[in-house]
């Protein structure tokens, strides 16, 4: 071989090597390989040489000439790799500054209570409907036996408005329950519905008590309901509003509308029922009224009482999100401050 | 109803004392117990005893030596006190007896050389008051050698509980005593109400004229000693929440509460012509009642008159002129039934509840005047000297008559799900007082008298549902009919979701607004909105009408935020609102859609150091409408520019669905009316009806995206202020061609454009299905566009 060959090779990888920048390289490798390297100058005499000798040479040459360029490659790469991780060091942030910031707002803590609550039904087998607020004293009263001169009718109790004939005795209904009514005309038997709204009563606001706030009624009526499906129902609402180990106690109570009816606690979820401030001692929290609908209300609705059976119920919706979240004031609920609205997931 | 287990021991021997074992039991029955209230005496063992002797002792001037009597023969006892004297009755504390709960027990002890075998007891001691000065001296009627807490009461525990108002029996102590006696199956007694005879013959008559008074019952008493009551009586009202007043009314209201039927004690020397008439009050006719006020009567109300004027309100409340005074030795007892709702309209209509219109207006036992009326009697006997005079004068013109209640089996297997066999279902109902008999398939039961709620089958298996235990019926699933949310219910789910994602909080707000907002939103007079209905019995002004628009509450959450240092406000409500549009039929709700609103205050986009944060104005709101709309898929939303209150005249539009149906309303509001809501900067409001918004749009398909290149080219063009972008744009797309899309990127108006020009740059992307364009077509379509906009006016810039 060539000696100088035998010199670029020994020569070249501490050359490549010790170049320590991309500049460098470039100029060690024009060295080596460049124009005026022994390289090119072996190639340019390979003309010169007899004709044998010639790819002998022209193969060492190649050899030590791909060697080098794989050495110059290797070399390069690190070199580029270092560059661009100076780079990129160079271009470090401090990701703890707020700079894109992306502002996103909270469902109303009465909604989502309202849309877990439904969903719980919709699991069931429940559909979901929706009711004048504005109604007229049949619906809200009548329909749901409930008396004249009942004094849930008294003007101190319910909010009366002026619209259409002065014998419509049209109010802003003070429960959802005239949806019974309504849906139970529109739609034959088997139902099963719940229906969430607002509902309204002549009362100024304090801690727990506001004249608007929203129930969720539910209703199911086929030809074989009894009180066992109204306490299984309810039961497995409460195990899954409140917790799988919350417990349930039907206590007999009135409503006009459902017989037997009942009022439904659960166990206290603020405590083990040892007494706290969510259920005030007892461990006990009161969470909804129930009952088999009463006959009264099918005949009212055109349904044959002596054909078909059912239950109802109504639970408040602030109550329940108040008792859960330890809400302290229903103001709160209402008052729209975002600092509060923020806090709602 | 607030219930002493001590007196109610009088009717019922109950298997348990515990009073959170009878309280249980109660909430079983359902009367719902709202507290418990457990009374001990502070002291144990202390007796009743008498003042034999008192001397003075030998060896000491500040203390007396007496010998004290507490049933076992006299005892020495060392006194300080120097309020008695012998033959006084006197609480003793023998030694053995512990005061001051457990802390002084009671030693013989010597006091200057003489034992004293205990000590008479002061108010302080025993823990019944802050009289230390001297010892407790008690009347008469403590009989020697008792325990002296029996005599208060004690121990004992009051249940307070919330009757449900279809159980007026239960509004009594006899009505707790069978409840109670029902749930344990155990027998419980009437306290007596046997007739006492009486002297002579009385001249009491009496007449009724109104058959909403179906029984009126009188008896004269004669030698009455007005004073006070026993102390056991006084405590047990004390219990009940009733203050003890004189002998005669605190036996009056002692009755009611036993027997939860009311009774009144009229002076009878003031009853005119000893004659009692029943009858309907005179129009115009005055009558001061007890508690002061002068009424103005009418043929609506029912009156208890003697033979000159009106006496008492009938079932409501007695009259000034007849009531019994310290000066009252003769009495008449008046016990009468009336008419339900005849007294609720009236306590109604005269603001004026007692707690006899309280138990009247729900129903009482109606064959219970006349027991009533002689247990009264026998108590103003015992307590206050009086002696009947000849018999009890009824009068009745409306009989009872119960009803007769045929259960079918067959109801109570359906509702409660269990065929229970008649001679359980009898069980259940006998200590009601039902009296039932079992056929084939029924059970026919008569109704108590003292349970106006049971007159239905239905009312008898809540009866039986009760008494058996809420607890003892199996829980069950029903199998439901298959539900699920309508796509309305879903597509306003992500609509929500989709205003949340966009930095929208949701707000709540009330469904009321008052004519101040209306003016303060500055609306147009021939704006629907101002005419709203009218809330009859609104509690404030704000609350007088039902909102027409969500603005006004949105706007004060607006306000309310930027007044507590939140400056950057983006709320929206969906609600209803209400139109007072024509009166549609008889029996028709008003219109009453839901209506999605939002209010932006301040700045948008994202926040950050540096960040470049826009103040909002009428574009974020048309922005807002349009992702909102992208967000469930309706397609592209129209815009078009209105001037209408509340918003700014040029910065506002309606916008409408890709159908053209306008959906809503969004823009700036109009400063007056932000400066109303004291809000700052440019306030951003939009109200938009839901309903068109949550309408299915039917099934979509999919489209192939084309694989081919596209060509973009932009034009700039000088328009007159008058032609819209929003034409432009139409213009450009209208044009036949590859045309993919066509967006607006630069607005200028200034130098180099004249007044009432502006200048629009749009950038038009072409793209064909199934090739490449030439360069040749693309050139084309770019001419076309030019002239499309020339159309309407304008030009290519530079090129004018
Ligand atoms: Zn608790």
């Amino acid at each position: 071989m060539d000696p100088r060959l035998e010199t670029l090779r020994t020569q070249a990888p501490g050359l490549v090597d010790d170049a320590d920048s991309l500049e460098a390289l470039d100029a060690v490798e024009q060295q080596v390989v460049g124009r005026a390297s022994p390289i090119a100058e072996i190639r340019r005499g390979l003309g010169q040489l007899p004709a044998e000798e010639r790819p002998i040479v022209g193969r060492a040459v190649k050899e030590v000439a791909d060697e080098i360029a794989v050495l110059v490659d290797r070399r390069r790469s690190v070199l580029e790799d270092e560059a661009e991780t100076a780079l990129l060091a160079a271009d470090a942030v401090d990701l703890t500054v707020p700079m894109d910031e992306r502002a996103t707002g909270t469902h109303h803590l009465i909604t989502s209570t309202i849309d877990e609550i439904v969903d719980i039904f919709v699991g069931l087998g429940y559909r979901v409907a929706d009711g004048p607020e504005v109604e007229t004293g049949w619906y809200n009263f009548d329909a749901l036996n409930t008396p004249a001169d009942h004094p849930a009718r008294a003007e101190s109790d319910t909010l009366y408005v002026d619209f259409g004939e002065p014998e419509d005795e049209m109010l802003l209904r003070t429960q959802t329950s005239p949806m019974q009514a309504r849906y139970m005309q529109d739609h034959d038997p088997p139902v099963h519905v719940v229906v969430p709204g607002r509902v309204f009563r002549n009362e100024t606001l304090d801690a727990t008590h506001s004249p608007v706030f929203h129930q969720v009624e539910g209703l199911a009526v086929d030809t074989d309901i009894t009180f066992g499906d109204l306490k299984g129902t309810l039961e497995h609402f409460a195990r899954e509003f409140f917790g799988p180990s919350t417990g349930t106690r039907f206590r007999p109570h009135f409503f006009p509308f459902t017989e037997p009816s009942a009022e439904v606690d659960v166990t206290c979820f603020g405590c083990d029922g040892s007494g706290c401030k969510v259920c005030g001692g007892p461990g006990w929290v009161e969470v909804l009224g129930c009952g088999m609908v009463d006959p009264a209300v099918f005949d009212a609705v055109g349904y044959d009482s002596a054909g078909v059976t059912g239950f109802a119920f109504g639970m408040g919706v602030e109550r329940m999100a108040m008792a859960r979240h330890g809400l302290t004031h229903i103001r709160h609920l209402w008052e729209n401050d975002l600092r509060v609205l923020g806090q709602f997931r | 109803m607030k219930v002493s287990l001590r007196w109610l021991a009088d009717y019922v021997d109950l298997p348990t004392s515990d009073p959170d074992e009878i309280a249980r039991a109660l909430d079983d029955l359902g009367h719902e117990v709202e507290g418990i209230e457990r009374l001990a005496p502070s002291f144990e063992g202390v007796l009743v005893g008498r003042v034999e002797t008192v001397e003075a002792h030998p060896d000491a001037d500040k203390v007396r030596l007496t010998t004290v009597d507490t049933g076992d023969g006299p005892t020495d006892v060392v006194c300080g006190a120097w309020n008695f004297e012998a033959g006084a009755i006197v609480p003793v504390a023998r030694p053995g007896a512990v005061l001051m709960d457990g802390s002084f027990p009671i030693t013989e002890r010597a006091i200057r050389g003489v034992t004293s075998n205990g000590m008479i007891c002061s108010a302080k001691e025993l823990g019944l008051g802050e009289d230390a000065d001297g010892i407790m001296v008690l009347d008469d009627g403590f009989e020697v050698g008792t325990d002296f807490a029996d005599h208060l009461e004690m121990p004992d525990a009051v249940i307070d509980l919330s009757i449900t108002p279809n159980r007026p029996d239960a509004m009594s102590m006899i009505g707790i005593a069978r409840e109670l006696a029902a749930h344990f199956g155990i027998d419980w007694r009437m306290p007596d109400t046997s007739p006492m005879p009486g002297d002579g013959t009385s001249a009491l008559t009496i007449e009724i004229d109104d058959d909403r008074c179906p029984r009126f019952t009188g008896r004269e008493v004669r030698g009455v000693e007005m004073g006070p009551s026993p102390l056991w009586m006084q405590l047990r009202l004390e219990r009940a929440g009733v203050r003890a007043i004189s002998n005669v009314v605190d036996v009056s209201n002692y009755v009611m509460l036993e027997l939860g039927q009311p009774t009144h004690a009229f002076d009878f020397d003031r009853v005119a012509g000893a004659r009692i008439v029943v009858r309907s009050g005179h129009e115009g006719e005055k009558l001061t009642t007890l508690d002061g006020v002068e009424r103005l009567l009418g043929p609506e109300d029912i009156v208890v008159a003697d033979d000159e004027h009106g006496s008492s309100l009938g079932g409501t409340m007695g009259g000034e002129d007849s009531e019994v005074s310290t000066s009252t030795t003769n009495v008449l007892v008046e016990v009468a039934s009336w008419d339900p709702p005849t007294i609720l309209r009236q306590s109604r209509r005269h603001a004026l509840r007692s707690e006899a219109s309280a138990r009247y207006e729900r129903g009482v036992d109606v064959a219970m005047p006349i027991p009533a009326n002689h247990r009264m009697v026998r108590l103003l006997a015992e307590t206050a000297g009086g002696a009947p005079v000849g018999e009890l004068v009824v009068t009745e013109t409306v009989p009872f008559v119960p009803a007769t209640i045929r259960l079918p089996l067959s109801l109570v297997e359906r509702t409660l799900g269990v065929a229970l066999p008649a001679e359980e279902i009898i069980d259940h109902l006998t200590p009601l007082g039902v009296e039932a008999t079992a056929t084939d398939d029924e059970v026919v039961a008569v109704q108590p008298s003292w349970r106006p709620d049971l007159t239905r089958p239905i009312d008898l298996v809540e009866e039986v549902a009760r008494l058996r235990g809420y607890a003892t019926f199996e829980s069950s699933t029903p199998s439901g009919a298959g539900g699920g949310l309508s796509t309305e219910q879903v597509r306003e789910r992500r609509l929500r979701a989709a205003l949340t994602g966009l930095g929208l909080s949701e707000a709540k707000t009330f469904s009321f607004h008052g004519h101040g907002a209306l003016d303060a939103l500055g609306l147009d007079a021939d704006d629907p909105r101002q005419s709203a209905i009218e809330v009859r019995n609104p509690l404030r002004e704000e609350e007088s009408l039902l909102r027409t628009t969500l603005l006004p509450g949105l706007l004060d959450a607006a306000r309310f935020n930027v007044a507590h240092g939140v400056g950057d406000v983006a709320l929206f409500e969906i609600g209803r609102v209400f139109l007072d549009e024509e009166a549609p039929e008889f029996g028709t709700v008003p219109e009453q859609p839901a209506v999605l609103g939002f209010v932006l205050v301040g700045a948008s986009g994202s926040s950050g150091v540096g960040s470049n944060r826009r103040p909002v104005d009428a574009f974020s709101g048309v922005g807002l409408v349009r992702a909102l709309a992208a967000s469930i898929g309706m397609g592209a939303v129209g815009v078009e520019s209105i001037d209408q209150r509340p918003l700014h005249p040029g910065r506002g539009a309606r916008v409408l669905r890709d159908d053209g149906l306008e959906f809503g309303v969004v823009g700036e509001l109009h400063p007056k009316a932000a400066r109303a809501w004291g809000l700052p900067g440019r306030v951003v409001v939009g109200e938009l009806t839901v309903a068109p918004m949550l309408q299915d749009p039917g099934m979509w398909l999919f489209v192939e995206p084309s694989l081919q290149p596209h060509a973009d080219f932009d034009l700039a063009f000088v328009l007159p202020d008058s032609v819209s972008a929003a034409a432009v744009v139409e213009a450009i797309a209208a044009v036949d061609g590859a045309t993919e899309s066509v967006v607006p990127f630069d607005l200028y108006r200034g130098p180099g454009v004249r007044d009432g020009q502006h200048s629009l740059a749009v950038r038009i992307r072409l793209r064909a299905a199934d090739r490449t364009l030439t360069s040749d077509e693309v050139a084309e379509m770019r001419d076309r566009c030019i002239e499309s906009v020339r159309q309407l006016g304008g030009t290519l810039r530079g090129a004018e």
